[in-house]
């Protein structure tokens, strides 16, 4: 682009708008980073809540979800706030993904206490939240695996129909393997490689 | 033929050159980007740049920050409302070009 005045033509000038948007859109990379973070916290969370309310009873089995404010929280607010000291764009793309992922966390927040309320296992409605975050993100980044995991979650939504509350948590951590954990590696691994490239 | 050249007679000239058209749809993906981003993404030298960002600038298309990182100066380049408008009329007279 050293010509500085060239007039363009009009097909010119498309071609530059749409390899500079390409060029824009691919410097946005999900590393999984999250995936893996809150993935991992669910399927501890999960099988100690199971543990906990099944194999060796307390009063407050769901003591184990502690972990996601203790743990999951600081960490992911830690890396969030190093990623953005380091980040030299903010790409639209990024602040939309950040927006589908605050809406689950709202939406979430509602409809935990809400099905408990009423009596119900929050686990099938907090399964279709995550399966819509999950999906979406798939889109955004163009990633099919996510949208295999959405599926997935989705799926087990539905199997939560003819389960029983504790069988609830296992299949949520069984969920969350398939659903983000595999995709947040092969994510990772797809970051790696664009990293090692460029 | 004739209404094709009237139309592209009508596209914004501040937008018909490569490097300034490059930076403003780069600044339509992405919210900011400091200068050594725009340098490495668009290929351009630092000297042409700056001279084109300050044309975009000039327009009020978008808009220079310039502040420090870590104790390096650090220039951020945004893109303003007025510069999407006027991204967004020039894409949508370029649709209509290639449409007649």
């Amino acid at each position: 682009m050293e010509n500085e005045e060239k007039t363009l033509t009009p097909q010119e000038s498309l071609r530059v708008i749409r390899e500079t948007i390409d060029i824009a859109k691919h410097s946005f990379r999900e590393n999984g980073f999250h995936f893996l973070l809150w993935g991992w916290l669910v399927v501890f969370a999960s099988i100690a809540h199971y543990y906990l309310w099944e194999i060796q009873p307390v009063e407050r089995p769901d003591i184990a979800w502690i972990v996601m404010v203790v743990v999951g929280v600081p960490v992911a607010l830690l890396y969030e706030w190093r990623r953005n000291k380091n980040e030299r764009t903010q790409n639209v793309m990024h602040s939309w993904y950040g927006l589908i992922w605050l809406g689950f966390g709202i939406s979430m927040t509602i409809s935990i206490p809400t099905a408990i309320r009423g009596g119900l296992s929050p686990v099938p409605f907090i399964l279709i939240l995550v399966g819509f975050a999950t999906f979406m993100s798939g889109i955004l980044l163009r990633f099919r695996p996510l949208i295999f995991g959405a599926a997935v979650i989705w799926a087990g939504a539905l199997w939560c129909l003819f389960l029983s509350p504790p069988q609830h948590l296992l299949l949520q951590a069984a969920t969350a393997v398939l659903g983000y954990l595999i995709p947040g590696y092969l994510l990772n691994a797809q970051s790696r490689r664009h990293v090692q490239r460029s | 033929m004739l209404n094709r050249v009237a139309m592209y007679k009508d596209l914004d000239p501040l937008l018909l050159s490569q490097l300034r058209l490059a930076l403003m749809s780069f600044l339509m993906a992405v919210r900011d980007a400091d200068f050594n981003l725009l340098k490495e993404k668009t290929g351009a030298t630092a000297g042409n740049l700056s001279v084109q960002i300050g044309k975009l600038q000039d327009a009020g298309y978008i808009s220079v920050e310039k502040t420090y990182k870590n104790n390096y100066p650090l220039t951020i380049c945004r893109i303003t409302p007025e510069g999407i408008a006027a991204f967004e009329t020039f894409y949508s007279d370029l649709k209509q070009y290639f449409d007649k």
